[in-house]
């Protein structure tokens, strides 16, 4: 099993918790990290985060629920937000979110069967310049056609198995 | 205070009040959701638009964000804010399911009420509607999320007034959802007030689901039995049975919330094992023939051996009326003055408490705005929940929050704790200036604007309490230091202002072996549950000629009792409670007695019922038995008018009525100068301290059934420390000997509590049911099961 | 082509990031020398009162007004924050300058603390802009070895200490006060006013929070002083120059920095390269998803808050999204309507309810369902939702609405009469 987060890292929250004199302004970075680490916030990271920050659960609940990108259900390994605002949209942001969901054969909101990838609508990735736009993880990827985005999938497949 | 006018009329408000307070205050309806008086505006449900015509902020505003200024002209009539309202409404109710027919809040619904008032009638909206899946909230609370209109006050309630920890509010935009982190019960003491608090039908009472419509309930105000707080609240029930309780609403007491224990512990009163019937040796006879036999045997008794072989009981939980009947009996057969408690050191307590200055009394009201409140020996989540939420109240605005306890206390709010065992505080109080903690802490409470000292008869007993008063004396610096006593039961504070002088060391079941009593009256008590020493007490009981029990209870005295007369429980009759700071609150009948339908029908409609009794045989009230007995005729008015003129300190009880904000007594006389008389056991040797649990040891919470899943598990308390020192590990299994018997037990570290104690919370149906609180703590000895074997 | 002065893009090379070598090589950490030698803070104040900056961040307020409101005598803590949420659609701004030149920003923030007598800041930094955020935790980091930063900067005996916060997503986060909530972990629901941040921010502590250009300005205007910044704008009431982000049916969509005042037309023409396919023009947002559109009509008007403010649109944060004569405005509007809708934060009903009330609505419209009864409850929608919520989210979202109510009306009749979407 994949850990939520590295024994030092969690030592190094605990730590800094304490020097804090409001820790909770860490959860978001805690959250952050777990999702970093695992790949998404399990009940347990949530749990977790709760643990390092003296807080319940829920109070790291109620945050981690509000952002978008924090992921509080599994995700491939490579979540793939499309931009569906404006910039994107009129410039031919729909065709690429159908092209990838023609091209992984999942629909938005689903992941492939394989574990890679996940298909999240988002709101604006501050690319308007370079519209269609997505990102991939933190990747950010502008000037999109369905022929680039068939490269990049085939490179993130590459990357996954090297 | 800002005079303003809205809609042409002239209206007055405090200071700091907004318009809305102000139209509600002239009966003006905005409708409105998001503000509650009890937890303030927030403004985020919009649905409170008014116009301001003249103020220093003009136009269509939110009434309960606007402060209300002199000269304010408030319209709430124009056309822009009447559509606006009506547009929120239409708002709020785009996902509504429209499932009022099958929803339990239909008919005392907000969102019903104030949808209309808003002027919103029929839906637009044609798309999908937005669904939630629901939690399970444990057996109190039922969430139907779909009907939620996301005004925020369940999280207002739950969270930042009660202090829960585990209830919150989630996601975003369109799709909040209020619940919890996973399914689950709700942890929190004080979880029903959601049912009270959310404007719609998203937390209804699990234990009442689908059972009534609210236009068919009987509802009354009343006055909950459960403490001596004497919380208001607002029972309902039909056809017999009590079915749910609400919380009233009493701004000098519990303002808008009541505790768990209060809401869901109710169902005592429709216990099937109920005692409905007068019995005679066990057996069922009619009513009056019961009633003049009782009268006969006593009048027979009194004559042959004189009234001194004649004992009353009365007790916490029987009415001030009642009390005081007592007492009149006992004037007229000779007989010694009655017991108000059949705990003589709970006794003492109360009639300590009873005799403080009523000035020096504090309410629950003035205990949320006080800035430094000291706890000495009181668990408030034991012994009086709401306690806990007037505290975080008080902690909330900034006030200080220190408890001496031994006990592992946990509350809901920040609060330093000191577990100090009882003896060391009773020693320590008894010479506060030797006292270095004691010490700093009255400079403290002298420094301070609003002190409060908090004292639990309990743990304190009299002897605690009035050395309580002399250390809070000694804390009034330019302002006066209140006492607010903790005492047993709703009339505790009644019992002891009828408590006769002199009689501070007096204990029944010495009189009960010594003596030659012949005879007792219980009057809706059972001496062997509340007395500190219940085996003791049945042996003496079981010598008597003639034990006389008036109850609603199923107790085991009234299964021994020689004479047994059923009486009213405080939902049937009428009557009054003068709660822990000597408030008098009155309470009236919400159902008739009698076997609620549901028991005798086979749940066919129309309900039927079957009488298995004759007519005639119904229970009545205690008061009215013992006015049979006195041949009085007053009524319950003519009564309170009779007891003014004996006890002029109650000199308000003929202008309560219920549902009021009660009234306080008038100083009483002196404060008690008479002391009883402790053996306080030495710091060193191990001993044992019996405390009230949060669920099951109140005066009534052991007959209900709806707690049942609240009640904890048996075990005995250790600081590991001291555990250590004698080699235990948490949870092993150990045998605990007392006076009271010996016990198999699992042993729990508690960190926070005192040390060189063990405590075990009195649970009844389970062996440790006979560790009576409110007395001392008692040596011990404990083993490993192991080494016992 | 570009004959503005460039300040803030003047260390700008594509595809590249300036830090502390390449900062200070044109002039960088010269204006934090000169304040801390010769300038009080009160002076600073003054001076960029006098500059004439409006706030970046979309409302255009005063930064020398809304400074000088600061509770400066108060005890410390007291924070300046950087809001660099930027999750408006149309506006990249913020992340180019960040992309590009990191340096000004935290040259900006410790001068503006030093003007503020502030003693710890923070940047709040969105999700997406990971880049962005590499970037300023090296010019931090460099800053601080530098003495730029931290204790006793730069021997002045004045300390900053500056925090980088990365957020999770919502737009609602670029709200100052919901930013606040954010920083502090709770939910990030907008705080009710007064009491304002800088009477009561972070942590219940005296705060001003700015937009990263806003913050990026005050270097130049230190050591250009207020009368040259002024002059930078075309238009006499404007001030400084400006991130001009183009987006949507240009040729050339990228980031400018223009003066205060240039025209539309010259953006598209010039700057833009002109509209896509050889198409026409037919209505752009001006600076961002939340304001009005504007139309050909508009082509001369100099682009500044004022000139904008009255012609019922908004500078806003200067994000240009153009669209083509072949663009459905209602399919647009409803495009910009979810995604406040979406990004709602579900405290207040006008938003969170009313919001999806009108995609509905349009949604209807557009797929040729509509009824002229939708266009007149479109328009109460219109009138109840602004100026009525609890922050101004939704009155943001009010924006395009108004603008296709007001220049578009026909359109929408179209789509109702003809039963399909016209284009
Ligand atoms: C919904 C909403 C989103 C906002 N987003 C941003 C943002 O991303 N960046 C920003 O600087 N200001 C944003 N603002 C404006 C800020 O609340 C605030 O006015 C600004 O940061 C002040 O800085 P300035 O005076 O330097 O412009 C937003 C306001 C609202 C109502
Ligand atoms: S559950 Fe009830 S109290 Fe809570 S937000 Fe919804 S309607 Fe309001
Ligand atoms: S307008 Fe209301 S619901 Fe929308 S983001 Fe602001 S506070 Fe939240
Ligand atoms: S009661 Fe005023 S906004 Fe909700």
């Amino acid at each position: 099993m994949k850990k939520l987060l590295l024994k030092k890292e969690i030592d190094a929250f605990r730590k800094k918790a304490q020097k804090l004199e409001h820790p909770r302004e860490m959860v978001i970075d805690l959250l952050r990290a777990i999702q970093d680490h695992f790949g998404w916030v399990p009940d347990a990271g949530v749990e977790l985060a709760a643990d390092i920050l003296g807080v319940p659960p829920i109070e790291v609940e109620e945050v981690a629920t509000f952002y978008d990108k924090i992921y509080r259900q599994k995700v491939g390994r490579y979540p793939i937000h499309i931009c569906d605002s404006i910039c994107c949209w009129i410039r031919g942001g729909e065709e690429i979110a159908a092209h990838l969901q023609q091209q992984l054969g999942i629909k938005l909101g689903q992941t492939t069967s394989d574990g890679l990838f996940t298909l999240l609508p988002t709101c604006c990735l501050g690319g308007c310049g370079r519209a269609p736009s997505i990102m991939v993880g933190k990747r950010f990827y502008g000037h999109l056609t369905c022929d680039g985005l068939d490269q990049i999938i085939a490179q993130l497949r590459e990357e996954a198995v090297g | 205070m800002p005079t303003l006018t809205i809609d042409n009329q002239t209206v007055i408000v405090a200071e700091g009040g907004s318009v809305l307070d102000a139209a509600i205050a002239l009966g003006i309806v905005v409708p409105h959701y998001c503000y509650h008086p009890a937890l303030g505006a927030v403004g985020a449900c919009r649905q409170c638009a008014v116009t301001i015509l003249e103020g220093s902020q003009k136009g269509l505003k939110m009434a309960c964000l606007i402060p209300a200024e002199d000269d304010m002209q408030v319209s709430t009539c124009e056309e822009e804010a009447v559509a606006f309202r009506a547009q929120v409404g239409e708002w709020l109710m785009t996902n509504h399911p429209h499932d009022c027919p099958v929803c339990d809040e239909g008919g005392e619904c907000q969102l019903q009420e104030m949808t209309i008032g808003a002027g919103h009638g029929i839906r637009r909206y044609r798309g999908n509607k937005r669904t939630y899946l629901n939690q399970d909230l444990g057996p109190f609370v039922a969430q139907e999320m779909n009907r939620c209109i996301q005004c925020y006050r369940c999280v207002r309630t739950y969270k930042d007034y009660c202090g829960g920890e585990d209830f919150g509010v989630m996601g975003s935009q369109q799709r909040v959802f209020f619940g919890r982190f996973k399914d689950g019960p709700l942890e929190s003491d004080f979880s029903g007030n959601l049912i009270d608090f959310c404007p719609t039908g998203v937390f209804t009472d699990r234990t009442n689901r689908f059972r009534t419509r609210s236009w068919d309930l009987q509802q009354a105000p009343s006055i909950c039995p459960h403490c001596s707080l004497g919380c208001s609240i607002l029972p309902g029930g039909r056809y017999q049975e009590l079915q749910r309780v609400r919380a009233g609403g009493n701004r000098l007491t519990n303002d808008s919330f009541i505790c768990d224990r209060a809401r869901f512990g109710s169902d005592w009163n429709n216990h099937p094992k109920r005692p409905r019937e007068a019995r005679i040796s066990g057996e069922k006879v009619e009513f009056p023939y019961a009633l003049e036999l009782l009268e006969e045997r006593l009048e027979k008794l009194v004559e042959e051996y004189g009234g001194e072989t004649l004992r009353l009981l009365g007790s916490p939980r029987a009415s001030f009326e009642a009390n005081l009947l007592l007492k009149k009996l006992a004037e007229k057969y000779g007989a010694p003055a009655p017991y108000y408690d059949a705990h003589p050191r709970r006794a003492f307590a109360a009639r300590m408490a009873a005799s403080i200055p009523s000035g020096q009394l504090a309410s629950l009201k003035q205990l949320r705005e006080s800035d430094l409140i000291l706890l000495v020996g009181v668990d408030p989540l034991a012994e009086a929940p709401v306690l806990a939420l007037a505290l975080r109240q008080a902690a909330r605005a900034g006030a200080r929050i220190v408890a001496l306890d031994p006990r592992p206390l946990e509350l809901p709010c920040d609060f330093e704790h000191h577990p100090l065992t009882q003896e060391s505080l009773l020693r320590g109080l008894s010479a506060p200036e030797e006292n270095e903690l004691l010490e700093s802490l009255r400079q403290q409470l002298e420094t301070s604007q609003r002190p409060v000292l908090v004292g639990g008869g309990e743990l304190l007993g009299g002897e605690g309490l009035r050395l309580l008063l002399h250390f809070s004396e000694s804390c009034c610096g330019s302002h006066d230091c209140l006492i607010f006593p903790v005492l047993h039961g709703p009339n505790s504070f009644g019992g002891g202002i009828l408590g006769a002088t002199g009689d501070s060391n007096r204990n029944l079941i010495e009189d009960l072996e010594n003596g030659n009593v012949r005879a007792l009256i219980c009057v809706e008590t059972d001496p062997a549950i509340e007395h500190s020493e219940p085996g003791r007490m049945q042996l003496a009981l079981s010598r008597l000629e003639l034990l006389a029990v008036f109850d609603h209870l199923p107790t085991n005295t009234v299964a021994t009792a020689d004479i047994f007369l059923p009486t009213r429980t405080i939902y049937e009759c009428a009557g009054t409670f003068i709660n822990n700071e000597g408030r008098m609150q009155a309470f009236d009948p919400v159902l008739e007695p009698g076997i609620p339908i549901v028991v005798t029908g086979s749940g066919g409609h129309p309900p039927r019922q079957f009488e298995t009794t004759p007519p005639g045989s119904a229970p009545r009230s205690a008061v009215h038995l013992l006015q049979w007995l006195l041949k009085d005729r007053n009524d319950l008015f003519g009564l309170r008018r009779q007891i003014i003129k004996e006890l002029p300190c109650l000199r308000d009880l003929d202008r309560l009525a219920a549902g009021d904000n009660g009234r306080r007594i008038a100083d009483c006389g002196d404060t008690l100068e008479e002391s009883r008389t402790e053996i306080w056991a030495q710091e060193g040797e191990l001993q044992v301290l019996p405390i009230t649990a949060r669920y099951g040891s109140d005066l009534y919470s052991r007959w209900s059934q709806s707690l049942t899943s609240r009640f904890e598990e048996p075990s005995v308390w250790i600081h590991p420390v001291e555990a250590a020192e004698r080699g235990f590990v948490n949870g092993q299994k150990v045998v605990l000997r007392t006076v009271v018997g010996h016990f198999h037990l699992p042993l729990v570290f508690k960190a926070k509590m005192a040390r060189g104690r063990l405590i075990v919370p009195c649970l009844p149906g389970t062996p440790l049911e006979v560790f009576t609180p409110g007395g001392l703590s008692l040596p011990c000895k404990i083993y490993s099961e192991v080494d016992n074997a | 082509m570009s004959s503005t002065p460039q300040l803030l893009f003047k260390n700008r090379i594509p595809g590249k990031t300036a830090f502390l070598k390449e900062y200070c090589k044109t002039g960088g950490y010269s204006a934090l020398v000169k304040a801390l030698k010769t300038m009080s803070p009160a002076e600073i104040v003054q001076l960029v009162k006098s500059s004439g900056l409006r706030g970046r961040g979309g409302a255009g307020f005063s930064t020398g007004l809304k400074w000088s409101f600061f509770p400066s005598d108060k005890p410390a803590p007291k924070y300046l924050v950087c809001n660099c949420d930027e999750m408006e659609p149309g506006t990249y701004k913020d992340g180019e300058l960040l992309a590009a030149d990191p340096h000004q920003l935290v040259e900006g923030m410790v001068l503006s603390a030093y003007a503020l007598n502030v003693d710890e800041g923070y940047i709040f930094i969105r999700y997406a802009y990971e880049g962005q955020f590499k970037n300023l935790q090296k010019a931090v980091a460099e800053a601080k070895k530098a003495g730029y930063l931290g204790k006793n900067i730069l021997g002045s005996g004045f300390d900053f200490e500056l925090h980088l916060h990365g957020s999770a997503g919502r737009y609602i986060l670029g709200e100052e006060t919901a930013l606040l909530n954010g920083l502090e972990g709770k939910r990030p629901n907008p705080r009710i006013k007064p009491p304002f941040p800088a009477e009561r921010g972070l942590f219940g502590r005296p705060t001003t929070v700015n937009n990263v250009e806003t913050l990026a300005n005050i270097p130049h205007i230190i050591n250009g002083g207020s009368e040259w910044f002024k002059g930078l704008a075309r238009n006499p009431e404007g001030a400084g120059t400006k991130l001009f982000g183009l987006s949507g049916h240009l040729n050339v969509t990228e980031c400018f920095e223009l003066p205060v005042g240039i025209p539309l037309s010259e953006i598209v023409e010039v700057y833009g390269g002109g509209v896509w396919k050889s198409r026409k023009f037919k209505a752009c947002l001006p600076g961002g998803a939340s304001t009005p559109y504007l139309t050909a009509e508009h082509m001369d008007i100099p682009l500044d808050f004022d000139t904008l403010a009255a012609v019922g649109s908004r500078f806003g944060t200067a994000g240009v999204t153009v669209f083509d004569d072949k663009t459905c405005m209602v399919a647009v509007t409803l495009n910009l309507l979810q995604f406040f809708a979406r990004e709602s934060c579900g405290w207040c009903t006008p938003c969170r309810d009313g919001l999806p009330l009108v995609c509905w609505l349009l949604e209807k419209i557009e797929k040729g369902q509509g009824t002229m009864g939708d266009l007149e409850m479109l328009k109460e929608q219109y009138r109840h939702i602004g100026g009525r919520s609890f922050c101004a989210l939704a009155e943001g979202a009010m924006g395009p609405l108004d603008g296709l109510m007001r220049l578009f009306e026909q359109e929408v009749i179209d789509h109702i009469e003809k039963g399909h979407c016209p284009f």
